[in-house]
């Protein structure tokens, strides 16, 4: 027998070797050759067999075809750069793993049955597609196949996509137990089915929201009929546990057209028309236009322009007068936001602000704003008070106080001539956090004032709870006709609600005689509106004062 | 034994067509119940009236909401509506597989009494209500058969 092992420099340098080592390294290499466990074969040009180990007459002993089969390995072998590794599916089913280097006649091919490896994959790829739960497939499925139909574009018929998501399911989920809810999403996922076709592809993507596909029928007629029918398949009744259970879905879809390539795009478009649809109520499907996608994308453009106009000083406050009716001097002014954006112009805070309140950006304009209002204030020449106004996303900040401080001691401002204005719908979501703050901001000594009043709730709760400097009536009812009597009660009921209570009463809007007359008969205190002037620059408010002071 | 289950239900679809597509459709609801019920330990009793059914089911928690969901899954069972479903303990159509009361009193109006106080609107119709009619129907019966 010969020696086993052989020091590996040997082998590279064989020609070196005495002709009695080169056959013991000979008889070794054989040796490994025939009994490796690999199976091994050197195969001649036409695919006949020269040499073969154990292990390869096991693994290829059924195939009837082999010598064709090797010949047409060894062709490929030769083409593609002396060295090959591929999988071959057997006839019986079994794959084998194959590495065939290319020999000056012939090749060398090992190999190995690597079936059970290629079941195990098989199986983690189902399982990584699988939602646990539903047994649905799961994101990763769907992207999949949808990116698959996007790539392959030319059916007679476009797919849909649509998105399904049920109505306080997280409530639900809440009261009645996780475990309800999950038994919950299991029979949504069967109705689901129950309503598709074979080839149609259905996910559950997370939580309560579920996808499906719909694939090679007429659109947008078949979506439609789908997203009514899954609407009422899943709004109907459940029995769960021993409980009875009522929830309702809302659907939105996209037929995807040529166009649309991107999965994540098609699945963003299917989003906005399903957060539509529930916007519309619940049980209610959209389809997604493309409209929504530009308003989307025009709300997201305002909002960037949003954000960098504090930092590009593209803001502006101006100021206007309010005038005390009864010694007809000016009392103090409003400080009003101007927005001038270089693409887009001068631009409405009605425009703006809801916007800048949905995102935060509020905070810190309304910060810029007070700061800005204290300062510029500080420099005019009389003890007028100045109106900021408090946005309720602010007035909800933990550092309202604390900006209202700084904004003063940075001034110089004292603090009885700054006013706050804020809206009903602060003192709505009252825990009483909001009693707090307004007491927090008296004892700097700040005023405050309630804004727009009579068009949210009026409490008058509010009005006991917490004594204001002075109440702003809306515009709405300044503005009515003498053929309004209502509105001109309503003017009526808050002054005199005022008187009673001590707080100034102050008109917005006043733009013409008529209106004046009519606010000084009903008893208010103050006016402000178009009449008595313009918002101005703070740079006109000393010539303003100077032309309304009496002369001598 | 499992806890029992009662489930009371009124399915408003209004089966169109004339009085032999009616009974056809009755027949193979029936058919279909008296098969598939036994095996799964549910009774029950089902009464067609003014375009209307209304069924009672009993039995363990499983099967009943099983089936229920089958049938919430049929599209022929568009409008339904759950009147009752809680625990009980004792089956009232102990007798009954799936008992049909609808040939025997054919042209009657068995909700009537009902609409005087619902104005013909089962919305207000209340579950236990429905089950006692159902019932004392299925009593009558079991005691004319007798």
């Amino acid at each position: 027998m010969a020696p086993r092992t052989a020091p590996a420099e040997t082998m590279r340098y064989l020609h070196e070797l005495s002709p009695q080592r080169r056959q013991a390294v000979a008889d070794l290499a054989l040796d490994t050759f025939l009994e490796m466990g690999r199976a091994a074969a050197i195969v001649g040009a036409n695919g006949e067999l020269r040499l073969v180990n154990d292990a390869f007459t096991e693994l290829f002993g059924g195939v009837e075809d082999l010598t064709a089969r090797l010949a047409k390995i060894n062709a490929d072998v030769a083409v593609s750069g002396g060295r090959l590794i591929h999988e071959v599916m057997l006839p019986d089913g079994r794959t084998v793993g194959l590495e065939v280097t290319l020999l000056e006649q012939g090749c060398l091919i090992t190999g190995f049955d690597i079936s059970r490896r290629q079941q195990r994959r098989a199986r983690e790829a189902q399982l990584a597609r699988t939602d646990d739960l539903t047994q649905l497939g799961n994101r990763l499925l769907f992207q999949e196949q949808l990116a698959e139909r996007l790539a392959e574009p030319g059916h007679a018929y476009p797919p849909a996509l649509l998105t399904i998501d049920l109505g306080r399911f997280k409530a639900l989920n809440e009261t009645l137990g996780r475990k309800t809810g999950d038994a919950l999403l299991r029979l949504v996922a069967k109705r689901i089915c129950s309503a598709l076709a074979d080839h149609d592809v259905v996910a559950r993507l997370e939580g309560d929201k579920f996808a499906v596909l719909q694939l090679g029928q007429p659109q947008p007629q078949a979506a439609a009929a789908l997203a009514a029918r899954l609407i009422d398949l899943l709004g109907r009744a459940y029995l769960v546990d021993g409980q009875l259970i009522n929830i309702s879905a809302c659907a939105g879809i996209v037929v995807v057209t040529p166009d649309m390539i991107d999965v994540e795009q098609v699945m963003s478009s299917a989003d906005l028309a399903l957060s539509r649809a529930k916007s519309d109520g619940q049980g209610s499907y959209r389809f997604f236009e493309t409209a929504m996608d530009e308003k989307m994308r025009s709300c997201r453009k305002l909002e960037i322009d949003l954000r960098r106009a504090l930092s590009l000083r593209e803001f502006s406050l101006v100021y206007q007068p309010q005038v005390n009716l009864r010694s007809s001097a000016v009392s103090g002014f409003e400080a009003l936001l101007r927005w001038q954006c270089p693409t887009r112009g001068a631009v409405s805070p009605l425009d703006f602000i809801p916007l800048a309140e949905q995102t935060g950006v509020i905070t810190s304009i309304g910060e810029w704003v007070l700061r800005t209002a204290c300062r510029e204030a500080a420099s005019w020449p009389n003890d007028h008070s100045i109106a900021v106004n408090v946005s309720g996303v602010q007035f909800a900040h933990p550092n309202l106080v604390k900006v209202v401080m700084s904004a003063l001691a940075e001034s110089g401002l004292a603090p009885q001539r700054l006013e706050l204005e804020i809206t009903e719908s602060v003192m709505l979501d009252d825990r009483g956090q909001s009693l707090t703050v307004l007491n927090n901001l008296r004892s700097l000594g700040v005023r405050m004032a309630l804004d727009d009043f009579g068009t949210g709730y009026s409490s008058l709760g509010y009005l006991r709870r917490f004594s204001f400097d002075k109440i702003k009536i809306d515009q709405s009812f300044v503005r009515g006709t003498a053929n309004d009597p209502a509105g001109q009660a309503i003017v009526r009921a808050i002054s005199s609600l005022g008187q009673s209570l001590g707080m100034k009463t102050v008109a917005e809007g006043v733009e013409t005689r008529e209106q004046f007359d009519r606010v000084v008969a009903d008893g208010c205190t103050d006016v402000q509106g178009y009449l008595i002037s313009r918002p101005l620059p703070s740079g006109q408010i000393a010539s303003f004062l100077d032309e309304r002071a009496p002369r001598p | 034994m499992s806890t029992l289950y009662r489930l009371v239900y009124l399915s408003k679809n209004r089966i169109s067509g004339g009085a032999a597509h009616i009974a056809a459709e009755v027949q193979s609801i029936l058919a279909a119940a008296q098969r598939n019920n036994p095996p799964l330990e549910l009774t029950g009793a089902l009464i067609f009236n003014a375009g209307m059914f209304a069924q009672v089911l009993e039995g363990p928690c499983g099967s009943l909401e099983d089936t229920f969901e089958k049938i919430q899954q049929d599209p022929r069972h568009g409008d339904l509506e759950v009147l009752a479903y809680h625990q009980t303990t004792e089956r009232a159509f102990q007798h009954w597989s799936m008992g049909y009361f609808g040939q025997s009193r054919e042209g009657q109006d068995l909700f009537g009494h009902l609409a005087k106080a619902t104005g013909f609107n089962t919305d207000g119709l209340e579950g236990t209500r429905l089950f006692e009619i159902i019932r004392d129907i299925a009593l009558e019966e079991e005691t004319r058969a007798a």
